[in-house]
C-alpha cells in the first residue's frame, strides 16, 4: 500500500515522475540500484498501476527487486529483444547466478560473457547463432562479428536497465537479469511456463525462421519504435558478403 | 625521511637503469622466513655460513618432497645476495667465512607473508594514542623554542621520524586490511561454490562481522584524526609565530598523511557497503530461493538449446517525446543573408559642378575689388602664380572675363604693354575704374 502517494496527482507531481515515466516507457527496468526511482515506484505503485493500465500496460514489480512496464496492447509501442540480446542476456543471468561473480560484487568482464556463451553453447553454435544469415563463413570474420554483436547487445541491455557498463570492458550485473530466467524458475515444466508467459505477453516464442531474421520479430510489433532502437542485426548484414562467401 | 618532492619519471628511469627485479621461488621465501624466525627467537644479529646452510637444509627437509634431489644452499644464498635480500655484514673478505644478515627488503617480504599486520580496533587504539602522546610532547617542547636548531632537533626530527613511523604503521595496517578484505570476498565466493545453500549463514556472519569492524574503525579514524589534526594545528601555529618554515612544512606533511588515513576509512566503508548490499541481496534473492541450484542448471540447458524453445522478452518501446529545444543565436556578427529584393539605391547627392568660367569671373572680380585696374594689372595679378607656358592662354580668358564683369573702355588706340615680362597685351581699362 502506498504510503507517500494517495492520489495519482501527487505521484505525477513528484520530482521523480518525469524521469521514471520516460524510462519505463522506453523499456527500462528500474531496480534497487536506481535507489531514488525504485523508492518512488514502490511508494506510487498502486496509483501508477491504474495509470499505466489506461495506456494498455502493466507496471510489473518482481520479488527480485525491480519494476518494468509490460505493454499488453499496441497503444504504447513495444518490441521484442533480438536473438543476440536474448543470448547475451541469458549468459549474463548465468553469470549473475554464479558465486564467482559474488567475489567482485557482481562485476564481470566482456570476455567472461563471451566465455560463458561459448562454454555453454559451444563455439560453432554460438557463431552460427550470431551470424544467422551467412551460409559459408570465414571463421575470423564470424568471430569478429560475434564479438561486435555481443558488445552491441550489452549496450542495448544497458539501456534497458539489465546491466550497467562501468568501463568499456566491465559490466555490472543487475537483479532485473532474472527476467531472462523466468521460464525456468517455477516448478512447472519450461514448456508450460513458456505458454503462460506468452499468454501474459511477457515474451514471444521464436523459431529458427525468426532467428534468421531478427528484424521481422521486432518490426512486427514495433510500429512506434524509435529508429535508434532497431534490433541489433544491422540491415547491412543482409547484403551479400563477398568477403567471406565463396562463389557457387 | 626526506620530504623533497620526487619526480616519478626520474625515479622510474633510475629504477629501470639499475635493472632492478625480484625473482623468488617458494623455497626462497620459506628460507627467508625461516631465517627471520630464527633471528627473532635466538636474538641473532647475523648468521654464519654454517648457520645459513643449516637453516636451508631444515627448510628443504620441511617443504621439499622426499624424492626430490637435495638443493644446494650455496646456490640459494648466492641468489638471495644478488637480489639484495641477504647482505654480508662482517667485511672480512677472504680472510675468514662471512657473517650474513637479512636486508630491510627481505624483512619486509617476510613480514608481509608471516605477520597479519592488519588494522584492528586494538592496534588502531594503541597507534592513535601513541601518536597523540608524541604530538603532545612536541607541542610542549615547541612552546618555548626560538632558535632554528632547537626547532629542528625538537620538532622537525620527531615529526619526521617518530610521528611519521607511527602514521606509516597505521597506513601499513590499512593496506593489510585491504588485502584481508580481498581474501574475505574470495572466501565468500569459495564458500558459496563449495556449499551453495549451506554457506548462507556463514557468509552472512562474515559480512556482518566485517561491516561492524569497518564501521568501528571508520568511527575511530574520524575521531582520532580530528584530535590529531587539532594538535598539529597548535604546532603549526607555534611554528608560524617563530618563523620556523621547516617545522611548518613538516607539520603540513603529517597533516596530509592524517587526512589520507581518515579518507581511507570513508572510502573503504562506502565500497564495502556496496559489496555488502550486493552479497546480501544475492544470498536472499538467489541462494535462498534456489537452494539446489536447479535454476542455474535449467537456464544452462535453455541457453544450450537442450530444453525449452527460443523466446524473446517483450519490452516497452514508446517513441520519445519530441521536445523542441530552444535555439540560441550564435554570438558574433550577424551572418550574411540573401535579400529577396535588391536594396534601394542610395539618394544622389547634388554636387555643384566646377565651372572654370565662373571661377575665373570670381577671380577677376576679386582682383578688381583688391584694387587692380586695367587689363595688364589684372592679368599680371592672376597669372603671377602660373607656369610661363600657361600665362598666354590664361591672358585671353582673363580679358574675356574682365569684359564680362566690367564695362571696358576700348579706345581706338590701345598701347601694347608687357605683362610680367613674359608677353605683351593691348592695354585697356574698365570704365568704372576711371
Amino acid at each position: 500500500m502506498s504510503q507517500a502517494f494517495v492520489t495519482l496527482e501527487e505521484a505525477v507531481q513528484a520530482d521523480a515522475f518525469p524521469d521514471v515515466d520516460l524510462a519505463l516507457r522506453r523499456g527500462r527496468h528500474v531496480d534497487r540500484d536506481d535507489a531514488a526511482h525504485y523508492a518512488f515506484l514502490s511508494d506510487a505503485q498502486e496509483v501508477l498501476e491504474a495509470f499505466y493500465r489506461r495506456f494498455g500496460c502493466e507496471l510489473v514489480h518482481r520479488s527480485d527487486g525491480y519494476f518494468y512496464l509490460l505493454p499488453t496492447s499496441d497503444r504504447l509501442g513495444r518490441r521484442h529483444l533480438s536473438s543476440g540480446e536474448m543470448l547475451v542476456g541469458q549468459a549474463l543471468t548465468l553469470l549473475y547466478l554464479d558465486p564467482a561473480a559474488v567475489e567482485r560484487g557482481g562485476l564481470v568482464t566482456r570476455e567472461q560473457v563471451l566465455a560463458q556463451l561459448a562454454g555453454v553453447m559451444g563455439t560453432a553454435p554460438l557463431l552460427k547463432a550470431l551470424n544467422p544469415k551467412r551460409k559459408r563463413v570465414d571463421e575470423r570474420v564470424a568471430e569478429e562479428t560475434a564479438r561486435g554483436k555481443v558488445v552491441e547487445a550489452l549496450r542495448r541491455l544497458e539501456s534497458l536497465g539489465f546491466v550497467e557498463l562501468i568501463e568499456p570492458n566491465q559490466v555490472r550485473l543487475r537483479a532485473s537479469l532474472m527476467r531472462f530466467a523466468e521460464p525456468v524458475r517455477g516448478a512447472a515444466a519450461p514448456e508450460a511456463a513458456l505458454e503462460r508467459l506468452v499468454a501474459e505477453g511477457e515474451l514471444v516464442l521464436t523459431d529458427l525462421a525468426d532467428e534468421d531474421d531478427d528484424e521481422d520479430v521486432n518490426a512486427s510489433h514495433d510500429s512506434h519504435a524509435d529508429p535508434i532502437d532497431d534490433p541489433i542485426d544491422d540491415p547491412a548484414d543482409d547484403a551479400p558478403d563477398t568477403a567471406d562467401e565463396e562463389a557457387p | 625521511m626526506s620530504e623533497a618532492p620526487v619526480d616519478p619519471n626520474q625515479l622510474l628511469q633510475s629504477l629501470a637503469r639499475r635493472g632492478l627485479s625480484l625473482e623468488l621461488q617458494t623455497l626462497d621465501v620459506c628460507f627467508l622466513a625461516a631465517l627471520q624466525l630464527r633471528a627473532d627467537s635466538g636474538a641473532l644479529a647475523a648468521f654464519s655460513e654454517e648457520q645459513l646452510e643449516l637453516v636451508f637444509d631444515e627448510v628443504c627437509a620441511a617443504i621439499a618432497p622426499p624424492d626430490e634431489p637435495r638443493r644446494s644452499a650455496s646456490h640459494a644464498i648466492r641468489r638471495l645476495r644478488e637480489q639484495r635480500l641477504l647482505a654480508r655484514v662482517d667485511g672480512a673478505g677472504v680472510v675468514r667465512k662471512g657473517q650474513y644478515a637479512l636486508t630491510r627488503l627481505a624483512s619486509g617480504i617476510v613480514m608481509f607473508f608471516i605477520e597479519e599486520e592488519t588494522l584492528t580496533r586494538e592496534s588502531l587504539t594503541v597507534l592513535t594514542n601513541t601518536l597523540q602522546a608524541s604530538l603532545a610532547n612536541i607541542v610542549a617542547a615547541a612552546a618555548g623554542l626560538s632558535a632554528p636548531d632547537d626547532w629542528r632537533t625538537q620538532v622537525v626530527t620527531p615529526l619526521r621520524v617518530t610521528v611519521a613511523d607511527l602514521v606509516g604503521g597505521i597506513q601499513r595496517r590499512q593496506r593489510g586490511f585491504d588485502v584481508q578484505q580481498e581474501d574475505l570476498q574470495r572466501e565468500i565466493a569459495g564458500l558459496l561454490t563449495a556449499d551453495w545453500f549451506g554457506a548462507v549463514g556463514q557468509c552472512q556472519s562474515l559480512l556482518d562481522a566485517t561491516s561492524a569492524t569497518l564501521g568501528e574503525l571508520n568511527h575511530m579514524l574520524l575521531h582520532g584524526a580530528s584530535q590529531l589534526q587539532a594538535t598539529l594545528q597548535e604546532i603549526q601555529e607555534l611554528a608560524v609565530i617563530a618563523n620556523a618554515d621547516e617545522a611548518e612544512l613538516s607539520v603540513r606533511h603529517v597533516m596530509d598523511q592524517i587526512d589520507r588515513i581518515a579518507a581511507w576509512g570513508s572510502a573503504r566503508q562506502s565500497a564495502w557497503s556496496e559489496y555488502h548490499q550486493y552479497v546480501h541481496r544475492f544470498l536472499r534473492d538467489v541462494v535462498r530461493l534456489d537452494p539446489s541450484r536447479v535454476l542455474t542448471h535449467r537456464l544452462r540447458d535453455l541457453l544450450a538449446g537442450r530444453a525449452g524453445r527460443p523466446f524473446a522478452l517483450a519490452v516497452a518501446a514508446a517513441p520519445p517525446i519530441r521536445l523542441l529545444r530552444a535555439v540560441t543565436p550564435p554570438a558574433g556578427a550577424k551572418p550574411e543573408v540573401k535579400r529577396r529584393k535588391p536594396a534601394a539605391d542610395k539618394p544622389i547627392e547634388e554636387v555643384a559642378a566646377d565651372d572654370p568660367q565662373a571661377r575665373l569671373d570670381a577671380d577677376v572680380r576679386g582682383a578688381i575689388a583688391a584694387g587692380a585696374h586695367g587689363l595688364r594689372e589684372i592679368t599680371a595679378k592672376l597669372t603671377s602664380a602660373m607656369e610661363p607656358r600657361e600665362r598666354f592662354v590664361a591672358a585671353g580668358r582673363i580679358a574675356g572675363a574682365l569684359a564680362r564683369v566690367s564695362d571696358p573702355d576700348a579706345a581706338a588706340e590701345r598701347p601694347w604693354v608687357d605683362v610680367n615680362d613674359a608677353f605683351q597685351i593691348e592695354e585697356w581699362k574698365e570704365r568704372s575704374a576711371e
